[in-house]
């Protein structure tokens, strides 16, 4: 860890700090310029209706809201939530960060791992059938919208799959893995999902590192390690391989970013209680600090994970210094 | 390696290097369209896309049945003959729902590729040639947005917007010109450095007139297929807003909300062809465009060498 | 004179691709004894990478080699199971190439680079080969070279890349050690240091050492031995002074004539051969350098010259030599070296016309360069 890597982690982290206030505070504006509130119903009205506005302070010049919340927001309390009358957000949005860590988690796993081996094999057998199947595969799965895959999905493991085995195999809908625990029901659930998120990347994955694979291999140092006699599967994993991946890493800022939102839509189909479930659903039901909080947190996560990609770049190629 | 050969035909001698015949130099716009034209994939994605389009502007005079006639057909009926893609849960026709569906889609993916297009060209280039505090502006806000995904901005634009085709594009191009901008501001970085820039600069140029007749043009490859690439994913993000519940008013029908509808009935029990005739109909738009997008850059990227 | 350490015989490799058949390496034999530094020379594209890189194996598609025995240690390393040849590559012959910066893997160590030489193989003991890797750099000379192990190639300037590359070359000790330009892409005065400490191995360590390259002056510098080749084929072979002082080929001669001289008048023009070598995929019928030698006759036309034995221990490839032409035309006060100018032989006719011909008609409306003397 050189002196210069500190001071670019410190940059980055205060661009994230900026960051967060402006999307935060974009977020608070648009989410309370929404016409209604969570608390119009039929028997709410009028005076009371009022009153219980005030409570939550919600009669206030956004300004002030805003502030208030930020001052909060700073000692890690992301305030009350509006439905769920008493909840505090904060720990609500714990629970489902680390439901959708898994979850994200997990796709970010399958979906590098499955492009880098797909983008590998295809290289090494260029321009045979294994190739064509594999280039194929990938540009389907950009093609495919994750829900589409997520909707078959259900369709195949979690309807066909019950019917034609009579209920003898049947996949775990809804969710069931608990909270921060393993096991193999946890790992079940988690896999359909993140295959759903995953396939999408593990595409674009595919095709970067096959083209870079294809690159790398006409390289005088290939050409060294083969003069060296070294074994052609070391030369295609340590020497190749590993210099294909610094393309790779150039692409995954927007394959983090893919899976995030992959996570969002998948978590709406499969009901699995994260991040991404709730922030739809808050929208819906005006439960407006649920919302800025989860956008929030989002926005660190994000910021976060990129940061990290960065980092890791620098891993990869020592020849990027900060 | 310079070898010489008589060509059979006539007598002068035809200099060329390491195999392959030198021809006379064809413009950048000749050759790459000659390509272009040589990869079948993307002359049958072009094919498809064109056919698309018509089928849209068709859609907008005449479908097989009223898309939004309740009871058109009896409900969850199994494609036939009459109505070949089956009816939905409300007894109306899904072939006509997917057709008018592709009204919806194209007019996203169009108009945020224009957005993209003007904006974030215009922005790209003002930032990357002009420099200093402009561009620090510009960086700033664009970097900010970087890491969030697109997909946030533009649920929470939509929503407070209210439900409307335009709204919908205008919360997908908000963020969507960014990476158009961010591409161009790249480009303009690297061209103005170049020699004739220089030269048009220190001649005394106007500005915009640089802008528009040297680096603009310079920098069209990447822009183009960027511009092109910003179709499907404005597609796409369109699919995931209206799956998710964010729709677009009925009664206008799109591709999202009708598999959302799909997915429902399929958990509810039913068949799954509501599901999957709105998936299809997105999933081969998308290839189509891909594959299109894919052909183009490797028509037009000077670096291929094939 | 003892056995060679290695035996090449009748070798031919070409190249499938589209256009045809490239023949790059045509009938070529040599011999490697031990202990000699052999030297293989010709312009570009005339085979000489390529004959090193079939030895090992290493010609890669389109590419193949079609004929010939490469005989090493009584194997014909082209029929060897790929193993057997993977274990010779790297730990009895190794190579060495142009550019140090793109030979180098970017992304890992250079000791780990080294250090990897010779895991690959079981000849240095797992235990030794981490001292070994610093007594290597000593050897080829590399300053403080404990903590060089642990830098990347781009931390390396360009001379000290090319000594890592040979320290891993000889990391196992092989017996030939096979250079391939390892000087075109450094500084002259770079240079030199390389060749003076690629010939110090040479007599140290008793590696046989086959340096290919395409500037003479290296090889004056550090070969005793040298092959010239051209399109494809040897075309002469001998000891270096021998070849330098009697050229018998007029492709050598034309060579060594064509080198810039410090002694020269400075008025002078530079003198090239005229012409550009021939198509590999059709050479011409007859000896290949016909299109462009001033000494050819009828013969060279329709049958292309074995390698004979022109002087003791000097073979040349040619029905002419340089004795004759020196005797019979001339060659010793020749102004005009253009094909066919010195014997006075044109092509028969139906041969095609050759470009060297066009350039030939072309080049008879320019005015005779003035004041151009002849410098012995």
């Amino acid at each position: 860890m050189t002196r210069g890597t500190l001071v670019y982690i410190v940059q980055r982290a205060v661009l994230i700090a900026f960051t967060v206030l402006v999307v935060s505070f974009g977020v608070f504006y648009v989410v309370h310029s929404l016409p209604g509130n969570a608390f119009i119903s039929d028997r709410l009205h009028g005076r009371a209706l009022q009153l219980l506005l005030h409570q939550y302070g919600l009669d206030q010049p956004i300004i002030i809201q805003y502030w208030n919340w930020l001052k909060g927001a700073i000692h890690g309390d992301l305030g009350i939530s509006l439905v769920t009358r008493g909840a505090a957000v904060t720990p609500i949005v714990m629970q489902e960060l680390s439901v959708s860590a898994m979850v994200g988690g997990a796709a970010l796993v399958f979906t590098v791992g499955l492009g880098l081996l797909f983008g590998v094999l295809a290289a090494i057998r260029q321009n045979t059938w294994v190739d064509y199947l594999f280039t194929t595969f990938a540009v389907i799965g950009y093609s495919v919208p994750s829900f589409v895959i997520g909707s078959l999905g259900i369709l195949v493991f979690a309807q066909w799959l019950n019917t034609v085995t009579s209920g003898a195999v049947y996949y775990p809908l809804p969710w069931q893995g608990t909270y921060g625990g393993g096991g193999i029901s946890t790992l079940i659930s988690i896999s359909l999902p993140a295959i759903s998120i995953g396939l999408y990347t593990s595409g674009q994955i595919t095709r970067i590192t096959r083209a870079s694979m294809l690159e790398v291999t006409q390289q005088d140092y290939i050409r060294t390690a083969r003069a060296k006699g070294l074994r052609a599967r070391v030369i295609t994993i340590r020497h190749a391989l590993r210099n294909a991946l610094v393309p790779v890493m150039s692409i995954m800022p927007s394959t983090v970013l893919g899976i995030l939102t992959g996570v969002l839509v998948i978590e709406n189909i499969y009901g699995i209680p994260g991040l991404g479930k709730e922030f739809v659903e808050s929208i819906f039901t005006h439960d407006y600090n649920l919302t800025v909080g989860v956008f929030t947190i989002y926005t660190v996560l994000i910021g976060v994970a990129n940061l990290a990609v960065d980092l890791l770049y620098a891993v990869v190629d020592p020849r990027i210094r900060y | 390696m310079a070898t010489t050969v008589i060509s059979p035909d006539t007598d002068v001698v035809t200099e060329y290097a390491g195999g392959t015949l030198a021809r006379e130099q064809v413009s950048l716009w000749r050759d790459g369209l000659r390509r272009l034209r040589r990869n079948k994939l993307a002359v049958i994605a072009m094919v498809f896309l064109v056919l698309l389009a018509l089928e849209t502007v068709v859609s907008l005079f005449w479908t097989p049945y009223d898309p939004n006639l309740v009871g058109a057909c009896p409900t969850y009926a199994f494609p036939s003959a009459q109505h070949l893609m089956g009816c939905d849960d409300l007894g109306r026709d899904e072939l006509s729902r997917v057709m008018v569906g592709t009204q919806v889609s194209l007019a996203v993916g169009l108009a945020t590729a224009f957005v993209v297009l003007v904006v974030g060209v215009l922005v790209g280039l003002i930032a990357g040639y002009l420099r200093g505090w402009i561009d620090a502006l510009i960086s700033l806000i664009i970097n900010i947005f970087y890491g969030v995904p697109p997909i946030l901005p533009a649920i929470a634009l939509y929503v407070l917007l209210g439900r409307s085709v335009q709204n919908i594009i205008i919360a997908i191009s908000a963020t969507a010109w960014m990476d158009m901008a961010r591409l161009v501001r790249g480009q303009a970085l690297s061209i103005r450095e170049r020699e004739y820039v220089e030269a048009a600069r220190s001649s005394g140029s106007k500005t915009r007139k640089i802008l528009f007749t040297h680096v603009f043009p310079n920098a069209l490859g990447p822009i183009i297929v960027q511009a092109t690439f910003s179709i499907p994913i404005a597609i796409l993000t369109a699919a995931f807003l209206t799956f998710l519940g964010f729709g677009v008013p009925p009664p206008q029908a799109d591709w999202g909300g009708i598999a959302s509808e799909g997915l429902q009935s399929l958990q509810a029990g039913f068949d799954p062809y509501i599901l999957l005739f709105p998936s299809i109909a997105i999933s081969l738009t998308l290839l189509a465009f891909n594959f299109f997008g894919d052909g183009l850059r490797d028509a037009f990227d000077p670096r291929q060498k094939r | 004179m003892s056995d060679p350490v290695l035996d090449v015989k009748h070798l031919s490799t070409s190249f499938f691709t589209d256009d045809g058949e490239v023949k790059a390496v045509r009938d070529v034999s040599l011999q490697l004894y031990p202990g000699e530094t052999l030297g293989i020379v010709g312009e570009s594209g005339c085979g000489k990478s390529v004959t090193a890189m079939s030895v090992l194996g290493l010609v890669q598609r389109p590419g193949r080699v079609v004929a010939g025995e490469i005989l090493f240690k009584g194997r014909d390393l082209l029929k060897v199971p790929s193993d057997e040849l993977r274990q010779v590559r790297g730990r009895d012959i190794a190579m060495i190439f142009q550019d140090p910066l793109s030979s180098m893997n970017p992304v890992l160590r250079v000791g780990f680079q080294i250090d990897e030489a010779m895991y690959a193989h079981d000849k240095i003991p797992k235990e030794q080969v981490h001292s070994r890797d610093v007594e290597l750099l000593k050897q080829v000379r590399v300053p403080d070279a404990v903590n060089r192990l642990r830098d990347y190639p781009h931390q390396f300037s360009g001379g000290m890349r090319q000594r890592a590359m040979i320290a891993m070359g000889l990391s196992n000790k092989p017996q030939i050690l096979i250079a391939d330009e390892p000087t075109t892409a450094l500084d002259v005065t770079v240079q030199a240091q390389i060749l003076e400490l690629l010939r110090d191995l040479n007599q140290q360590l008793g590696t046989s050492i086959i340096l290919i390259t395409h500037n003479l002056g290296v090889v004056a510098g550090l070969c005793t031995r040298v092959i010239v080749m051209y399109a494809g084929e040897i075309v002469e072979e001998g000891p270096v002074e021998q070849i330098f002082e009697h050229p018998q080929h007029p492709y050598t001669w034309s060579l060594l004539r064509s080198l810039p001289r410090i002694d020269a008048n400075r008025k002078d023009r530079l003198r090239s051969i005229e012409g550009l070598p021939p198509d590999l995929i059709d050479p011409p019928p007859g000896c290949e350098f016909s299109p462009r030698c001033p000494f050819r006759i009828e013969r060279c036309f329709s049958e292309d010259p074995d390698l004979a034995e022109v002087a003791p221990r000097q073979h040349a490839a040619c029905w002419v030599t340089m004795d004759r032409a020196y005797a019979e035309m001339n060659a010793g006060s020749i102004t005009d070296t253009r094909p066919g100018a010195a014997s006075g032989v044109r092509p028969p006719k139906d041969l095609e016309p050759s470009a060297a011909e066009t350039a030939e008609t072309a080049m008879q409306s320019e005015p005779e360069p003035v004041g151009a003397d002849e410098q012995a």
